[in-house]
């Protein structure tokens, strides 16, 4: 890798857009959101999983917010820091579904 | 990059515009983690009701107007792609681009909440409501006839006003900061060094992007949608 105390001034488009993804990657990401979305609808209106459609649902919900976070809010591109910041949310979320649910889920059992 | 432009953009207890966009960007991401936790504390406890009484909460879903929220993802999802394309624009100096995806975002948010608003009417009109007294019309009637608990059925109505609610005021204020983001621009205090401006404002608007992804399956798609289709 070049020292970039000697690399020339970016000038290119390429240099100066740094971790902005180009429009068609964005346009790729942004119909497959659509996609899944659809097929959330389509999976729902049909009833295929029966009891599981939730979760289902929340797994496309998860890979849809994925895609917006790697690619529109830069998550591919960011800094570890950033990158730690975003996993750190969803693991305290984890924490907070876990204790919560844990209570809630076996309450039936004591009580009735 | 003109040191004039350079000297106006960069604060002063920065060391350069990088070390300064790396700290916008942090600052950001660490309040919207703080909304994943807000909306992750109504989210367990949807998750909660929706297992303890699923077929109310999929008689109430079934209620829900499914042609207005696809109309509305469609609309989020596509003023996140422009609220992207606004920072390409900002990167490269393209102030009138910078312009259209502003805007574009804008009234595609603005949308969002006019079809809000209407769907909303829709319920009032429909008696679906949460309200002892409020709570009536065939969403009331049918429960009844089905042997459902209507107080369950209502409860799930809350979760829905609550949820979009908290949701809606989220897409207000993204608007807000939007149209700040436009009077910036015709200031031009947006120069290509100042895109990480726009990026903030677009962290903030792909989030309440993402919850709404979750609160459509969640609120309009936990029921097969038979009665809207009845009728």
């Amino acid at each position: 890798m070049s020292d970039p105390k000697t690399t020339p001034a970016a000038t290119g488009e390429h240099d100066v857009l740094g971790h902005v993804d180009s429009p068609p990657t964005l346009l790729i990401v942004f119909v497959a959101i659509l996609v899944l979305f659809a097929a959330t609808v389509g999976i729902s209106s049909s009833g295929m999983f029966g009891k599981y459609t939730l979760f289902v649902q929340l797994g496309i919900g998860s890979i849809q917010a994925s895609l917006v976070g790697c690619y529109f809010m830069h998550l591919r591109h960011g800094d570890r820091v950033v990158i730690l910041t975003a996993l750190a949310s969803i693991f305290w979320m984890g924490i907070l579904f876990v204790l919560f649910m844990s209570d809630y889920m076996t309450r039936h059992r004591v009580i009735g | 990059m003109s040191a004039n432009t350079h000297s106006t953009v960069l604060k002063h207890h920065f060391g350069d515009l990088e070390q300064q966009h790396a700290s916008e960007r942090l600052g950001m991401w660490m309040f919207l983690a703080t909304e994943v936790l807000f909306f992750g504390g109504l989210f367990g406890a949807y998750a909660c009701y929706r297992l303890w009484y699923a077929a109310e909460f999929e008689y109430a879903s079934s209620f829900m107007n499914l042609k207005f929220a696809s109309i509305n993802t469609v609309f989020l999802v596509t003023s996140s792609l422009t609220m992207t394309l606004a920072i390409r624009c900002a990167k490269l100096g393209d102030k009138a681009g910078l312009y259209r995806n502003l805007l574009l975002t804008f009234a595609l948010g603005s949308a969002f909440m006019v079809l809000k608003g209407f769907e909303y009417a829709e319920d009032f009109h429909e008696h679906i409501l949460p309200g002892t007294s409020s709570f009536g019309g065939e969403i009331k009637h049918d429960a009844e006839a089905q042997g459902l608990d209507t107080g369950k059925v209502r409860l799930f109505l809350c979760f829905y006003y609550i949820m979009t609610g908290i949701h809606g005021v989220h897409i207000i204020i993204g608007l807000g900061c939007i149209l700040w983001l436009v009077q910036q621009t015709y200031a031009n205090k947006i120069p290509p060094e100042n895109y990480s401006t726009v990026e903030v404002v677009s962290l903030y608007w792909h989030l309440v992007d993402a919850i709404w992804l979750f609160l459509m399956p969640m609120l309009y798609l936990a029921g097969a949608h038979i009665h809207h289709v009845a009728h």
